[in-house]
């Protein structure tokens, strides 16, 4: 049987999705994404992206509030620079940039979320397994694989 | 060469003697005459170790973070030492006006593995003039033109001359062929992913997790580095590829914006782990978006420490 990929879902807190929308990512995400809610994506450290990727994710959607309606005026654009950066340095040394989607969000963009999200997943399905960077999934802990 | 060090000896003796700085750091002799270490010179009287040529490999701006701020501290700066000195003042690692910098034009740090690979361990003599080193090895004089037996880093230099030094103790040089910076950036860029990646690793994993690299870089001063952190457990300590590749992207992606590619963490590294192209790159952005050099001066803050509202403009989706 071919396995959905798995996807991490990184959400800002205050990036308003519809009520719909917002009640369907806490209630009705498909077990192959896994959701991270955060106070702001200016909290998210290039770390987590990293952590998120060698921890089996196959792609990691990240969404936060438009540049200029940040709830806490400019939290994500002091971290714009940094992810963007991250990602460019992620695609030097070979992984796959396409594998790390930005979606800025906002109360108007009814339905969008679903949509990004499969999108997304048809995207990944199509690149298959994380080839360039190494995991940790598959290490042997004593004799046991985790 | 060696009337660089009677000047440098002069004017360490007139910043100890005068008590302009309460102590000096530079460098002494060590019983191989290829490795003179860093030394801290607090008394007058100890000065006849002290040693300065082309194979004092530390950047000395890395002993700045371990002291207080209002140590008196006196310190030889190269090019990129002083750049770095500069990065840590934007930091308020050290205030400016506790720092003495003693700049000396730098003509390239000689990379010792370079020598012995050619020769062998057992060196007893060591002198060198502009264009040319010489060894003396088991009885035998060896010599070799400078060029060839420079750090790969100094070989890509662009700013020899020390930014901001108090007192400059030999007439500066030509600046460098920025050209010549995306060297290792450039073969490392013209191959596809896949052959990137296969570089990162075999260079990645060869990793033994010693953390000298952190260790000899300046501006690696954390209290506690990423990696130390036991929970969350950001990156595997054991020398797995998962845990080696996170050391190696985060440890790079932590200078970005602050490297002043002196290449002290790649002479640091007992297994020659190749890592000035990932800094190099991350620099080579810097300089591009942001038109940013770390350290060229001791005010303007690095580009991931500020923002700017035009900044959407470039992440458009």
């Amino acid at each position: 049987m071919k396995t959905r990929p798995k996807i991490a879902l990184f959400q800002c807190q205050w990036c308003l999705y519809s009520e719909p929308d917002q009640c369907w990512v806490d209630n009705e995400l498909p077990p192959s994404i896994h959701l991270i809610k955060l106070p702001c994506t200016g909290r998210i450290n290039p770390l987590y992206i990293l952590n998120a990727i060698q921890g089996g994710a196959d792609g990691i959607v990240i969404s936060g509030c438009h540049p200029e309606k940040c709830h806490f005026k400019e939290g994500n654009l002091s971290a714009l620079r940094q992810h963007d950066e991250f990602l460019n340095f992620l695609d030097y040394i070979g992984y796959e940039r396409s594998r790390i989607r930005f979606v800025w969000l906002d109360l108007q963009d009814r339905g969008r979320i679903q949509r990004e999200l499969a999108d997304f997943e048809a995207e990944i399905s199509k690149l298959g397994k994380v080839k360039n960077l190494a995991t940790r999934i598959g290490t042997p802990v004593g004799d046991q694989y985790v | 060469m060696s009337e660089i060090k009677v000047k440098l000896k002069a004017e360490i003796q007139r910043l100890l003697n005068e008590d302009i700085m309460d102590m000096v750091i530079a460098f002494k002799k060590e019983d191989s005459p290829l490795r003179p270490q860093p030394a801290f010179f607090k008394n007058p009287d100890e000065l006849e170790d002290l040693e300065y040529n082309s194979l004092c490999q530390n950047n000395l701006a890395t002993y700045l973070t371990r002291y207080p701020q209002d140590t008196r501290i006196g310190i030889i700066v190269r090019g990129c030492e002083s750049r770095s000195v500069n990065a840590l003042i934007v930091e308020k690692q050290h205030k400016r006006e506790n720092l003495y910098m003693i700049g000396i034009p730098c003509h390239g740090i000689i990379d010792v593995r370079k020598i012995i690979n050619r020769t062998g361990e057992e060196i007893s003599d060591y002198s060198e003039d502009q264009d040319e080193v010489s060894v003396l090895f088991e009885g035998q004089e060896v010599k070799f033109p400078r060029k060839e037996v420079l750090h790969d880093s100094c070989l890509r230099c662009v700013h020899p001359n020390p930014v901001n030094a108090d007192i400059l103790l030999d007439d500066p040089l030509p600046e460098g062929d920025p050209a010549v910076v995306r060297q290792a950036v450039e073969s490392f860029e013209t191959m596809d992913k896949d052959e990137r990646y296969a570089l990162f690793r075999h260079e990645a994993e060869r990793c033994i997790r010693c953390y000298a690299c952190r260790e000899a870089c300046p501006m690696c001063y954390c209290t506690e580095c990423f990696v130390d952190h036991a929970t969350p457990r950001w990156s595997e300590s054991e020398i797995s590829p998962a845990g080696t590749h996170a050391w190696h992207i985060i440890r790079a992606f932590h200078l970005a914006g602050r490297c002043t590619s002196c290449g002290a963490c790649e002479r640091a590294c007992p297994m020659d782990i190749k890592m000035t192209y990932l800094t190099d790159k991350l620099n080579e952005n810097m300089l591009e978006e942001y038109q940013f050099e770390a350290g060229m001066d001791d005010e303007t803050q690095p580009p991931f420490a500020s923002f700017n509202l035009d900044d959407k403009k470039r992440f458009v989706l």
